[in-house]
């Protein structure tokens, strides 16, 4: 449609039409504007067009997987080859836009170096030798490995360690494959990002996740989030932190150094790493000493009294968290006062508080502090989150099919009785607990979408136990890219990348509605990459499994013509054309938690007189547990309150005073433990931390060429007062050392990060990946060619150095979290 | 008050444009004639940049590389950061970059290319190798254009290069010019630029400077105290208006092309494109 001449009737016209265009969109009034401003009635998107030949070309909706958010995306295509991604403005916890790494997520797939054929060693171990194999040949051999251990009645000696695995993909392997094949054996990643964070959840209001409702608040307290530039719900809530930030909301970040997010504060204030529990305290003192707090929240919705409150936190002065962390007391005070009347405010969290000694403790203080305001399920505030569900029409025939013999190694979960609660994990001993073997060996470990040599702690003891043939006797690696990990296994089976499968999705809301969203290849897999779920179908029958659906487009078909909403708005060919649908008329769900239960809902129920609890007891679950809980009683009215995940925390209110806590020794309630470590530091010793950086994602970004063209070195930044006491400036080379290593790198001397940190970028320091990554070139045989007139134009030679060599595994024996931000290093200059 | 900070109506563009045209009548480049036809257009692009809301993600930058599969080292559009401040009140300025679409463009007046007859829109206009269309979009025709690079050494802004994956039409031996197109292919069939339209943060608005309720028109209206231009002192008059608290310190940290390459070469995590082959002033042939 071009813009001729047109008279004042048209641009109504015009208006119209694009406001056709854009149905289904969610616009404020601000976006309406900029979209439809009169003469210039301009789309948003859904729409490209070649810049060589003014051909429109083919749009098709699809989701990202450049980093866990998964917004949904438009791919463009052009002669069957992908040209271009954007936002998907028909999903509106995207609302049309899009971050650089999913801009992109072309690079993925026309990567020269991408995994592109099954290939099986023929050296040693991470000798780098390899000979080309069928998939025919490769998956005989995946299947005889796994028929044996079926035979021997151990199929749970197959273990599957995913790092990013999700959405209908993971209940295809895990719920169908691998649950009638029999093994439970499975390990995630959590720990080595937020795991503490989810266990805190758990112990304190349920289910784990949360929405900030930013587009409806007046203030925001961040503590240790770098939300501007990486979140799991990146996009959604980014966006809406600037839109509420339009209107006047204030933030306020409290950081080791000052990450975009910092810099885009209404204040950034430096803490010593660790210590911002103490802030928190603090301010949950000042709030209720100011009697500043929430009082029929604290009654009604949370498990102790205000009384209670006070006494516990008293202890917590301003001044005392001053002489802690080094934010000023005046401040502290200042702030909490402000974000106690700012009805609404949020606070917020993320690895900056929880990837630490305690996390557990330190979110479930910022969960009070949340509490104690009653900003809990508002407009406004810290939200349970609203995803969305889809129908499975399959899933319950196929219980008949579940393996009669299951079995599942414990491998996942840290050494023997190491942690309180490792509900989500912990990934960072997975191969110290397979060495150590109390918690038995498996005989084949599978890797796919995770890069255990690189994203744990301690590289050199990771890649010491993968290569020991006698610990793990079988390694495959199911990857997109030759990765570290996959270069130091048996085999490498090459993984379709996302643009190249199915998926049915969901993930929280940024407004609080259900959003169901799918994936849908844009491209045929590359070479013979293949989606996993093609594999599990392809050797399902092997075992004797009949899997209910032909592939996954099928199960996802399935899925859009039977999930009530979707299927009345078109089912699958309506979201094979949009990509998203959502309720146009939902209104944002809050205050769920006070939804009063139905006789319905109360059938069968008991209530349990202490806790006020309401459970439905069966032969199983006779007495309240985790698995019967149904509501909770305030006031002799029963109401839905805060349902439970894996932990009993003998409350359906928030458990600001944890039973299941004090069981295993710690503080039932929030308090402060300084970081042990911290406390015995010799002069001139600094606390190394990591972060993450708004071109990259962790470790599988570093091969999108656009990505890594911006941030591909990681210098050491150090405050000038520290470099100047250590005798460094800006670009020597320093030696950064730990307990159990050194790194030589360069230091970049900055007014940015504390005195009392060295931060370092975990995205940087590959040394495999491909020749964007690292510079090194993969194997031929699995692919590697020189298809990229980009090779010759890669102008930079420095990959950085990782940091992840000098921090030890060190799991918070709280929750099981990788204590990321902990390390005590020495630096010196070289 | 200077020009920039109105938004500009025709009657300012005439008048300009006179000025304009005689201050490089000795260069003989860009007539008055060129000049008076363009400014018929029914369109005149302009983008506004609002600093407040940008959080410096640099999806803009991507976004604009993946439209055009641009080579690496070239940039038709960058985000910048400037760090200034001691510990603990440290800060970091952002400022995405790209092409102004000058309405006195000196890459236009250099270009050694023979001026053509041409239309657009029904509006009749003369064109180099690089030139300035009727609607303001500032172009380059790879097809003629014979690869010289004076337009890329006499951008202030230093906003252009040559691109390695290209043969100049002119000239084959060497490389063309490379530069932001405004999304020009886009905007003619009705859909907003690429950086526009990925900019998480709703950062970037592109529009219609003739049509007095225009989004871009309507916010420079709203912020006449607050809109910065970049290196002002040049009289580029250039098309991308910056708004916002920090608008005018950020602009006014700039003093050249040079100062503006600096801090994007500066330790701190940015595209050191100066050490690309094909930047500004290397190069190219």
């Amino acid at each position: 449609m071009a813009i001729k001449e047109i008279s004042r009737r048209d641009i109504f016209k015009l208006g119209a039409l694009s406001a056709l265009a854009l149905t289904g969109m969610k616009l404020n009034k601000a976006e309406a504007v900029t979209l439809m401003g009169d003469m210039d009635a301009l789309q948003w998107g859904f729409k490209d067009i070649s810049p060589e030949t003014r051909k429109e070309r083919k749009a098709v909706p699809s989701a990202c997987w450049q980093c866990v958010t998964r917004d949904g995306i438009v791919a463009y295509v052009e002669d069957g080859r992908l040209v271009k991604i954007e936002g998907n403005p028909k999903l509106p916890r995207t609302n049309g836009v899009l971050c650089s790494k999913g801009q992109a997520g072309m690079n993925q797939v026309y990567d020269p170096d991408r995994m592109l054929h099954p290939v099986k060693r023929v050296g040693s171990r991470g000798s780098g030798q390899w000979k080309r194999i069928s998939w025919d040949e490769a998956k005989k051999e995946v299947v005889g490995l796994m028929k044996k251990l079926k035979v021997e009645g151990h199929p749970e000696k197959f273990a599957f360690w995913y790092g990013r695995m999700k959405d209908s993909t993971s209940h295809y392997v895990k719920g169908y494959f691998m649950a009638a094949y029999g093994s439970g054996t499975t390990a995630g990643h959590t720990s080595i990002c937020e795991g503490d964070k989810w266990v805190a959840h758990e112990l304190t209001w349920g289910k784990h996740y949360e929405n900030w409702d930013f587009k409806n608040t007046n203030m925001v307290l961040n503590f240790g989030s770098n939300v501007m530039e990486a979140h799991t719900n990146h996009i959604p809530v980014a966006q809406r932190l600037v839109e509420g930030m339009a209107k006047g909301a204030k933030l306020y970040t409290f950081d080791v150094r000052l990450s975009n997010t910092a810099a885009k504060s209404t204040e950034w204030i430096p803490v010593k790493p660790g210590t911002d529990t103490a802030i928190i305290l603090a301010m949950i003192n000042v709030i209720m000493s100011g009697n500043l707090y929430d009082e029929k929240f604290i009654k009604n919705w949370t498990n102790v009294t205000v009384d209670q409150l006070k006494d516990h936190v008293k202890k917590f002065t301003p001044e005392w968290a001053e002489k802690e962390s080094g934010a000023p007391a005046k401040k502290i005070k200042e702030l909490a006062i402000a974000f106690a009347k700012a009805k609404p405010g949020v606070a917020i969290s993320y690895r900056g508080l929880v990837a630490h000694y305690a996390g557990v403790n330190n979110e479930r203080a910022l969960i009070t502090l949340n509490a104690v305001c009653g900003y809990i399920n508002i407009p406004g505030g810290f939200c349970q989150p609203v995803g969305a569900k889809w129908n499975d029409p399959f899933k319950k025939g196929f219980k008949s099919q579940h393996a009669k013999v299951h079995g599942k190694l414990k491998i996942g979960y840290g050494y023997k009785d190491a942690v309180a609660y490792p509900t989500h994990g912990v990934t960072q001993d997975v191969l110290g607990v397979i060495k150590e073997g109390k918690h038995g060996r498996p005989d084949v470990l599978m890797t796919y979408c995770i890069n255990p040599p690189y994203v744990n702690g301690n590289c050199q003891d990771n890649i010491n136990i993968m290569k020991d043939e006698s610990i793990i006797p079988h390694l495959i690696a199911y990857d997109v890219a030759y990765s570290e990990s996959a270069s130091i296994s048996d085999m490498i089976l090459p993984a379709a990348n996302y643009l190249e499968r199915w998926d049915a999705m969901g993930h929280a809301s940024g407004d609080q509605i259900h959003e169901f969203f799918i994936r849908q290849p844009v491209v045929k897999p590359l070479g013979e990459a293949k989606p996993i779920t093609d594999f599990v179908d392809e050797i399902a029958p092997e075992f004797g499994i009949k899997l209910p659906f032909k592939n996954h487009e099928e199960l996802v078909k399935a899925m859009c013509n039977t999930t009530k909403g979707v299927k009345e708005a078109g089912g699958f060919d309506y979201m094979l054309k949009n990509g998203a649908w959502y309720d146009v008329n939902e209104k944002p769900h809050y205050h769920q938690h006070e939804k009063k239960l139905s006789e319905k809902d109360l059938a069968g129920t008991k209530v349990d007189e202490k806790s006020g609890v309401i459970y439905k007891p069966d032969e199983k679950h006779p007495k309240p547990d985790a698995k019967n809980y149904v509501g909770q009683m305030v006031d002799g009215v029963a109401y839905k309150g805060f349902p439970y995940d894996k932990i009993d925390r003998q409350t359906g209110k928030i458990a600001v005073y944890s039973h299941p806590l004090k069981k295993k020794n710690w503080d039932p309630m929030p308090v402060y433990y300084p970081i042990p470590e911290h406390q015995k530091m010799s002069d001139g010793e600094l606390i190394l931390t990591t972060y993450k950086v708004r071109t990259q994602t962790h470790s599988r970004t570093q091969n999108c060429k656009l990505l890594t063209e911006d941030y591909h070195t990681n210098p050491a930044l150090i405050n000038p007062k520290t470099a100047a006491t250590l005798g460094i400036k800006d670009g020597d080379k320093i030696e950064v050392s730990s307990a159990i290593g050194k790194i030589v790198t360069k230091a970049k001397v900055t007014n940015a990060v504390h005195p009392s940190a060295i931060s370092i970028s975990h995205h940087c320091g590959h040394w495999q990946y491909g020749r964007y990554t690292s510079g090194v070139k993969p194997p031929v045989e699995v692919g590697a060619n020189d298809n990229d007139i980009d090779l010759k134009l890669k102008w930079w030679t420095d990959n950085g150095e990782h940091p992840n060599w000098i921090i030890p595994n060190s799991t918070d024996p709280m929750g099981g979290q990788q204590r990321w931000m902990d390390t005590v290093v020495k630096v010196r200059k070289v | 008050m200077s020009e920039e900070k109105k938004g500009l109506t025709r009657k300012d563009f005439l008048k300009l444009s006179a000025v304009g045209a005689a201050a490089v009548a000795g260069a003989g480049v860009m007539t008055m004639a060129e000049n008076v036809e363009a400014a018929k257009a029914k369109e005149r692009w302009a983008m506004v940049i609002d600093l407040d809301r940008c959080t410096g993600c640099k999806a803009c930058a991507i976004a604009c590389k993946t439209e055009f599969d641009t080579r690496l080292g070239v940039f038709r559009s960058q985000v910048i950061y400037r760090e200034h401040g001691a510990y603990p009140k440290a800060e970091r300025d952002i400022l995405p970059w790209l092409c102004n679409h000058c309405d006195n463009p000196p890459c236009v007046k250099v270009c050694p290319v023979k001026p053509v007859s041409a239309e657009f829109k029904g509006v009749k206009f003369k064109k180099r190798a690089t030139y300035k269309r009727p609607d303001g979009v500032v172009l380059v025709d790879q097809d003629r254009c014979i690869g010289c690079g004076q337009c890329i050494r006499n951008c202030p802004y230093q906003v252009r290069s040559f691109d390695p994956g290209k043969k100049a039409g002119g000239n084959p031996s060497a490389n063309p010019a490379d530069k932001c197109t405004l999304c020009e292919h886009r905007l003619e069939a009705g859909v907003v630029p690429s950086c526009v339209n990925t900019c998480p943060a709703r950062a970037r608005i592109v529009g219609n400077l003739n049509d007095p309720n225009s989004e871009v028109s309507k916010l420079l209206k709203a912020h006449k105290k607050d809109v910065a231009v970049l290196l002002p002192e040049k009289k580029t008059r250039p098309q991308v208006y910056y708004i916002g608290k920090k608008a005018k310190a950020a602009s006014a940290a700039y003093k050249s092309g040079d100062d503006i390459r600096k801090e994007a070469n500066s330790k701190y995590q940015l595209v050191v494109w100066k050490e690309g082959p094909y930047a500004s002033t290397k190069g190219g042939k």
